[in-house]
């Protein structure tokens, strides 16, 4: 294969790799789509005054930093016509308050249009944030002040209650060791990590001498490798790498390792595509997961 | 030397084909569709466990609706009197049987608490008020589970059935279909119709 024909099929590649991503998010979509997590107040509808925004922050901060507990609120102008109990999990899965493990997560989520409101706990916090006590905050809190027209007060109002509530439940103390993986094992992600470096390495040492041969077994080598493993998605990486290896080395002989770079520029579209979202604003998830626990309301 | 290598790996990578073939990740699979399974039950057993209370706060106001209050206990005897294993899982026949009745049950409660639009004082009861804010927890975790659940045993079941998982299903772990839920949002279905005055 000559170097023509080698760019030719990467090109190729790029775009089978976009429209897979996208599918993948197309088929998760609701009809209204999970707002990017830009800090633990995003309020999209703009009741909020940035001082209202900045004091809701801090609080929320110093909770997680004495706790772990990972506390958000998200308002925004319409639900869209979803229903609020699958929309407020989908975001709280999505986004992933509270620490993997734990999952000492929650979300207050308003929706001006359609006038409701839901608290979404997470597992970790169904203890003492029960949905009785969600059910209360929402009545006795939020609903009458936002009922007299005070929406910044009811926001301020069911924060204070819901971290008064579940405060000191989770001691920092008792984060498991940032070693330790308490979940359910390597994610997707890492399995293609695995298999990218175990068929690049197979694919470079039988490579040598550059005969197609070798590549080949190379190739077969990572796939075997990944196979015992019972890792579908690494040993798919992992064949893909290797075979891509080789025809970089039959095209590029004696050429720059920016190729290479091409080949992992893919990989990270790739992992971006799983990791389900962005996050800004130095706050992000910590991998809590929620039940459906929590409760709902309207004013 | 080179074509003794090569039959090697080709050998030890059909070998290692037919036996790697999803066998980890079928055993995988099985157990992640039996915890899905138990949270569902869990769940379910939640919700009976509310609903006694809830019969005696109705009662309390809305004694003569004896049909619809005999028909959620009936229902909730009907649900609970199912012995769930997880032998459930391999019955299809039982399984649906344990739907049934789950679905009956959310009907009838849907009209248990339909009752409240005709009794302002049961409606403000703070008692009633507390129990039907539990009932409505405990209604959307049974969604997120059986959500779940089914997302779970659809993974499982297409490496069931998928060529070559099927074989070492078949063949090597003795591991059949999995029955799933045929109603998602069993609620939505069984939700009695909006009566206005």
């Amino acid at each position: 294969m000559d170097q023509r024909q080698a760019i030719r099929f990467r090109r190729g590649l790029i775009p089978v790799l976009v429209l897979a991503s996208t599918v993948t998010f197309a088929s998760l979509a609701l009809a209204l789509g999970v707002p990017p997590l830009t800090g633990r107040v995003v309020d999209l509808a703009h009741i909020l005054s940035t001082g209202d925004i900045e004091q809701l922050s801090a609080q929320l901060q110093a909770h997680e930093e004495k706790t772990s507990n990972q506390v958000a609120v998200l308002i925004i102008p319409s639900l869209e016509g979803e229903a609020i109990e699958p929309f407020s999990h989908h975001v709280a899965t999505t986004w992933k308050l509270g620490q993997k493990g734990l999952d000492n997560g929650a979300l207050l989520l308003i929706a001006i249009n359609e006038r409701k409101l839901r608290i979404e706990v997470g597992y970790g916090l169904e203890g003492t944030l029960t949905d009785l006590r969600s059910a209360h905050i929402i009545r006795n809190e939020i609903v009458p002040r936002f009922k007299s027209g005070d929406m910044p007060g009811g926001v301020r109002a069911g924060v204070d209650a819901i971290l008064k509530t579940i405060e000191g439940t989770y001691r920092a103390e008792e984060r498991p060791f940032s070693g330790n993986q308490t979940g359910p094992g390597p994610s997707a992600l890492q399995y293609v990590l695995i298999g990218i470096v175990v068929g690049f390495l197979a694919g470079l040492v039988l490579s040598q001498g550059l005969r197609q041969t070798r590549a080949l077994l190379g190739a077969i080598l990572s796939f075997l490798v990944a196979q015992l493993a019972s890792i579908p998605l690494g040993l798919v990486a992992a064949g893909i790498t290797a075979v891509l290896l080789w025809i970089v080395v039959q095209a590029n002989r004696g050429s720059r390792r920016g190729t290479g770079r091409d080949d992992w520029a893919w990989y990270s579209t790739r992992g971006g595509g799983w990791s389900g979202g962005s996050f800004d604003g130095g706050f992000s998830g910590g991998g809590g997961d929620f039940g459906g626990g929590g409760a709902s309301g309207q004013w | 030397m080179g074509k003794l290598l090569s039959t090697i790996l080709v050998g030890a990578l059909l070998v290692s084909s037919v036996w790697g073939c999803g066998y980890n990740d079928l055993q995988g699979l099985d157990e992640d569709t039996k915890a899905a399974w138990s949270e569902v039950i869990n769940q379910y057993q939640r919700r009976a466990d509310l609903i006694p209370n809830l019969v005696a706060t109705v009662k309390g106001y809305a004694e003569h609706e004896k049909e619809v209050l005999e028909g959620v206990v009936k229902a909730r005897a009907q649900a609970t009197g199912i012995q769930v294993t997880p032998e459930l899982l391999k019955d299809p026949a039982a399984f649906e049987k344990f739907q049934q009745a789950q679905a009956s049950l959310t009907s009838a409660l849907g009209r248990l608490i339909a009752i409240a639009e005709n009794y302002p004082n049961l409606k403000a009861d703070q008692n009633f008020r507390d129990l039907q804010s539990q009932l409505e927890g405990t209604e959307n975790r049974i969604a997120v589970a059986r959500k779940r659940y089914i997302d779970r045993v659809a993974e499982y079941n297409k490496m069931v059935r998928y060529f070559p998982t099927n074989l070492t299903a078949k063949f090597l772990l003795h591991l059949d279909e999995k029955p799933n839920f045929t109603v998602a949002d069993e609620k939505a279905v069984a939700k009695p119709p909006d009566v206005k005055f």
